[in-house]
């Protein structure tokens, strides 16, 4: 029962779901579904309605309507509305076959003649609207009415004519009658024009522009927009779609009736509506607007094709839209509220009891109050130093909440320089042979500082694994690192699911949300080279070089991950069951390794944390601030050696000085210890230690009695 | 008792059996044309689908599909019907769905002259009997059942002219025609507006279309009445979008004055309207019975067998005015369902 337990909290299904909706290409997805539907309910209700011959009809009678929805969807982004588009058609439809078959003009005359109409239609709606600032509804309308009626008047002058037109070109029945491989020649202009119209809204200037201006015309005329221009060419464009819809009805058609192009604005509008094109303009895409006719048209189609009276057909499509465009609303509404509701997904995290952290315990983690004599450097001058380093002439360098590195200058750090501003949230840091400030940047990935204070990028990125919804290449939350002596930086990142802001909402859960990366710098690229770890924070090179030490902080636990020698690739529990969050790890003089615990746990979380429906209830129903939290307000910095055995414990009761312990760095006989959320950064003396040891030294000198020591495990492997 | 005269005893009685057999069958073998021709009848048609498109289903739509269906269930044929509900593009789409299903037999109702046209010469080619319905396509098909048109119009307007021509009233008379485009409009106003010229007297106001609508229709007569008070006539093409006219006529206060002549599908409201005295006289061709005519049409081309598209064949239906409650046989009554 509890395997089933444990699996299932591991597997959530609220896991994929989540990461479903948070897919860009899911906000149509309810259009989408009705269409899949439709589309369906039809080949089940009508026979041979797969087939090719029907799917050809099919195709050839949508596209005129799909071009139609197109021009206004156009509109519609732009933050307008064309109601001209059915009188439009209809005249376009007219002229083209007033000009092919009553004036008898060649074809490619016809097609600019006509398309020119179309653009000077949406040339009077767009100056009207764009220059002369009239409303787009009312514009729209006085033009459609204007030209429905010179439709009207026109169709009747040439009765007889239209009546008993009956020319035929070849071009004209191509264009009309003709497939190309087998797929009807307007279809294959829809599919062009379709593909042309996606690139110019998405890919250049004019149209992504006339986006820009539908979001927020202030905000587009800041960013320096010819909004009047835009908002002119969007009517001009829906114009010449229009147009272009006219022509190849008329070809199809060869026909014009007192009905064509009646009411076909408001089916466009319910076809974009359907979509779910926001009717405030600036969100959609020409897509939606298509999937949107797409369903209409099916509709008709089919409840004709069924036998259906037509009275009820027209209101089975009504009762269709209003339910669809209804629950589209809602969807769009709510989703974001529902992602939020599911997105925390809390798995099972089994603790046992941790040593106890009582001051008599006479355990390795007794409470003491070794960290009161700890000096504060940068007192008020700093903010959040995650991690601190030192470099070889002793001065100290720190990250900012800012997304700055300062450094405080030796010998009394009194000085502070910004050395350089990278952004993001810089949090580990390291310093490679070429002492080369290493950055992790959480936001943004890994960077370099040189020292001559020239920022480079080191990875933004590592590669994507395939069988995720969510796209993991990018670097969401890098922690902390450290550098191999061959250069590889082997970095942590924390997880990614949530940014810094959020990182305790990933403590709720628990889950192995977080990777270890390994970039090469020789190739350039990053690699995951292990993944699904919980939170995993601090990284530290063994002093053998031999392996990578890693912490999980929800877990509490230490790793060993072997990185050279025969068990290469192996990745094992070092330290488990700490009684607090390990943070970063980092060398000491001695051969061991100083650990600094962020939090320290406490039997109430921990029982928590065992049931994850108690966390699911907790997100879903108390607001934040009444959430039951990790401990992480004191915690205290500890020493363990390669065995995996805690040495001894610094500690700060109630974190009066040193809250949130993140690192901490031994330099010279001196630990300086920094916190995510502390305004200083603190310096202890450590009686014993070597006055020499540096960092930097151990890593990078070979001289250094560390550098190129084994070791125990290693040896009696 | 042994096998054997089991045996004997059966071989007796089959051959026995056999003999009667062949004695009862023989007549049949012989020729009975009563039953030969029920039987080619029946070959020829049943089971055979017949499609039907109308503009959409109106009263006089529905008509002709009723009695079709109770015509084609009798024989064991199916009714097929698609209502486009007015839409012409939708009609399209609903024939040409249709070829690609291949009935046996077509039927439509143009909205006008040119829609369907190259679809009715495909679905010929495609072997699909065509038959059009008082509304014709510029593509001729196997049969035309419906109204002679032109003749509609010639009845209508030598009526009108009688009335008002001669120098009789001012001679002012209007046409009511349905969409411009429709053969059956198009064709109705022309024959009825070359007849009008005969006469110098009567002049032509307003010759404009409707498109079936009772309230377009009410505008136009409307504004026609402002222009002509002394209007004489009003000669329609079709009733129900009369109505329209009547009422505004009516409201005019020139009813009784103002003369309506109409072309009727013998729709109960016709008559109703020519009872209350709103219409002067309606020209009625009786969609019933139109019905039965397309039904007949389509038996001929099923039995005959001539490939789709090969002769070009005519059912004109016949006319009959109705001018007063005596004449209501001349519409066709809609059965309570």
């Amino acid at each position: 029962m509890d395997s089933v337990r444990r699996l299932w909290y591991r597997h959530s299904p609220q896991l994929f779901i989540s990461e479903l909706l948070e897919k860009r290409w899911m906000e149509p997805i309810v259009p989408f579904t009705l269409m899949c539907l439709v589309f369906l309910a039809f080949v089940l209700t009508i026979p041979g309605y797969a087939g090719w011959p029907n799917l050809q009809q099919l195709m050839r009678s949508f596209p005129e309507q799909a071009l139609v929805a197109m021009a206004m969807a156009v509109a519609v982004l732009a933050g307008g509305i064309d109601l001209s588009v059915g009188a439009v058609f209809a005249m376009a439809n007219f002229l083209a076959l007033y000009l092919l078959q009553i004036l008898g003009l060649p074809f490619p005359v016809m097609i600019i003649g006509v398309l020119a109409f179309g653009a000077l239609v949406g040339a009077i709606n767009g100056g009207l609207i764009a220059y002369a600032k009239t409303r787009p509804f009312l514009t729209t309308m006085v033009v459609l009415i204007v030209v429905r009626a010179s439709y009207n008047k026109l169709t009747t002058a040439y009765t007889r004519e239209l009546a008993s037109a009956s020319e035929t070109s070849d071009a004209w029945d191509f264009l009309g009658i003709g497939t190309i491989f087998g797929i009807p020649v307007n279809m294959v202009c829809l599919v062009l024009i379709g593909l042309a119209a996606h690139i110019y809204l998405t890919r250049l200037r004019p149209g992504l522009q006339i986006m820009a201006v539908g979001s927020s015309r202030k905000a587009a005329r800041h960013a320096g927009i010819d909004v009047k221009r835009s908002l002119f060419t969007a009517y001009v464009v829906s114009g010449l779609l229009t147009a272009f819809a006219g022509i190849l009805y008329a070809a199809r058609q060869n026909s014009s009736g007192t009905d064509t192009g009646v009411g076909w604005e408001v089916n466009a509008l319910a076809a974009v509506v359907l979509g779910g094109i926001s009717l405030a303009g600036g969100r959609g895409t020409i897509a939606r607007a298509l999937i949107g006719a797409v369903i209409i048209f099916l509709l008709i189609n089919g409840l004709v094709q069924l036998g259906t009276h037509g009275s009820l057909t027209t209101a089975t499509i009504g009762f269709l839209l209003i339910a669809a465009v209804g629950f589209n609303v809602k969807w769009q509404k709510n989703k974001g509220k529902v992602l939020q509701k599911i997105y925390v997904s809390p798995t099972l995290v089994e603790f046992t009891p941790p040593p106890s952290i009582a001051r008599d315990a006479g355990t390795a983690f007794a409470e003491n109050d070794r960290l009161h004599a700890a000096e504060a450097i940068a007192y008020e001058r700093i903010e959040g130093p995650e991690d601190v380093i030192l470099d070889r002439q002793d001065n100290l360098y720190t990250v900012n909440r800012n997304g700055s590195i300062i450094r405080f200058l030796a010998p009394d750090y009194e000085v502070r320089e910004e050395f350089a501003r990278i952004g993001g949230r810089p949090l580990g840091m390291a310093m490679d042979r070429e002492e080369n400030l290493i950055v992790c940047v959480a936001g943004m990935g890994v960077y370099g500082v040189r020292p001559d204070r020239s920022v480079f990028k080191v990875t933004d990125e590592t590669n994507r694994s395939w069988l995720r919804l969510k796209d993991d290449s990018r670097l969401y939350l890098a922690d902390d690192l450290d550098i191999a002596p061959d250069g590889k930086i082997y970095f942590s990142e924390a997880t990614i699911r949530y940014d810094l802001a959020d990182w305790a909402l990933d403590g709720f859960e628990g889950r192995g949300n977080g990777r270890l990366i390994c970039h090469d710098p020789a190739t350039g690229r990053s690699t995951t080279i292990l993944k699904d770890l919980a939170f995993p924070n601090g990284v530290c090179l063994a002093h053998d070089a031999q392996s990578v030490l890693w912490a999980s902080t929800w877990l509490c636990r230490i790793h060993r991950l072997w990185i050279a020698g025969p068990r290469a690739g192996q990745c094992e529990i070092l330290v488990d069951n700490l009684p607090g969050y390990p943070d970063n790890i980092n060398r000491a003089s001695d051969g061991t390794y100083w650990l600094a615990l962020v939090g320290i746990r406490s039997p109430v979380y921990d029982l928590a944390m065992a049931d994850p429906g108690f966390r699911v209830r907790m997100v879903k129903q108390i607001p934040p601030d009444e959430w039951l939290c990790p401990g992480i307000n004191y915690g205290c910095i500890a020493k363990f050696d390669d065995d995996g055995t805690v040495l001894e414990t610094l500690w700060d009761p109630g974190g009066h000085s040193h809250p949130t312990i993140t690192s901490m760095r031994e330099h010279k006989g001196h630990l300086y210890i920094g916190g995510l959320e502390n305004n200083r950064i603190g310096r202890l003396r450590l009686p014993g230690a070597d006055p020499t040891w540096t960092s930097w030294a151990s890593y990078w000198d070979d001289a250094s009695p560390s550098a190129g020591r084994r070791a125990p495990v290693r040896e009696m492997a | 008792m042994s096998k054997g005269s089991i045996f004997v005893k059966s071989a007796a009685a089959a051959l026995a059996a056999g003999l009667l057999a062949a004695a009862t069958l023989t007549p049949a073998r012989a020729a009975d044309p009563r039953e030969e021709l029920h039987a080619s009848f029946e070959k020829a048609v049943k089971g055979k689908t017949v499609a039907w498109v109308p503009v959409w289903l109106g009263v006089l739509e529905s008509t002709w599909t009723r009695v079709m269906k109770a015509h084609f269930d009798d024989y064991g044929m199916k009714l097929v019907v698609r209502d486009p509900n007015f839409k012409s593009d939708v009609q399209l789409q609903a024939v040409s769905t249709l070829i690609n299903e291949k009935p046996d037999v077509l039927i439509v109702q143009n909205p006008t002259a040119n829609l369907l046209a190259r679809e009715l010469k495909r679905a010929m080619d495609a072997g699909i009997y065509v038959v059009q319905v008082n509304m014709a396509s510029n593509t001729l098909t196997d049969a035309y059942v419906g109204a002679d048109v032109p003749k509609l119009g010639r009845m209508l307007a030598k009526d009108v002219v009688a009335e008002c021509g001669g120098g009789k009233g001012s001679g002012k008379v209007a046409i009511l025609e349905g969409e411009a485009t429709a053969a059956y409009s198009l064709d109705m106003a022309k024959a009825a507006t070359e007849v009008l010229k005969t006469d110098p007297t009567i002049k032509l106001v307003s010759s404009q279309p409707a498109n079936w609508d009772a309230n377009k229709a009410g505008d136009i007569t409307t504004t026609v009445l402002q222009q002509h008070p002394d209007l004489c006539a009003i000669l329609s093409v079709w009733g129900p979008m009369t109505a329209g006219a009547a009422q505004a006529v009516k409201n005019a206060g020139k009813q009784g004055q103002v003369k309506i002549y109409v072309a009727s599908d013998g729709q109960p409201a016709d008559c109703d309207l020519l009872e209350q005295g709103l219409f002067t006289k309606n020209l009625s061709y009786r969609a019933d019975t139109q019905g039965e005519a397309i039904v007949n049409a389509v038996l001929g081309l099923l039995q005959n067998g001539d490939k789709p598209g090969s002769k070009k064949l005519a059912y004109y239906t016949t006319n009959y005015w109705v001018k007063s409650k005596d004449d209501r046989a001349y519409c066709f009554t809609v059965p309570k369902e």
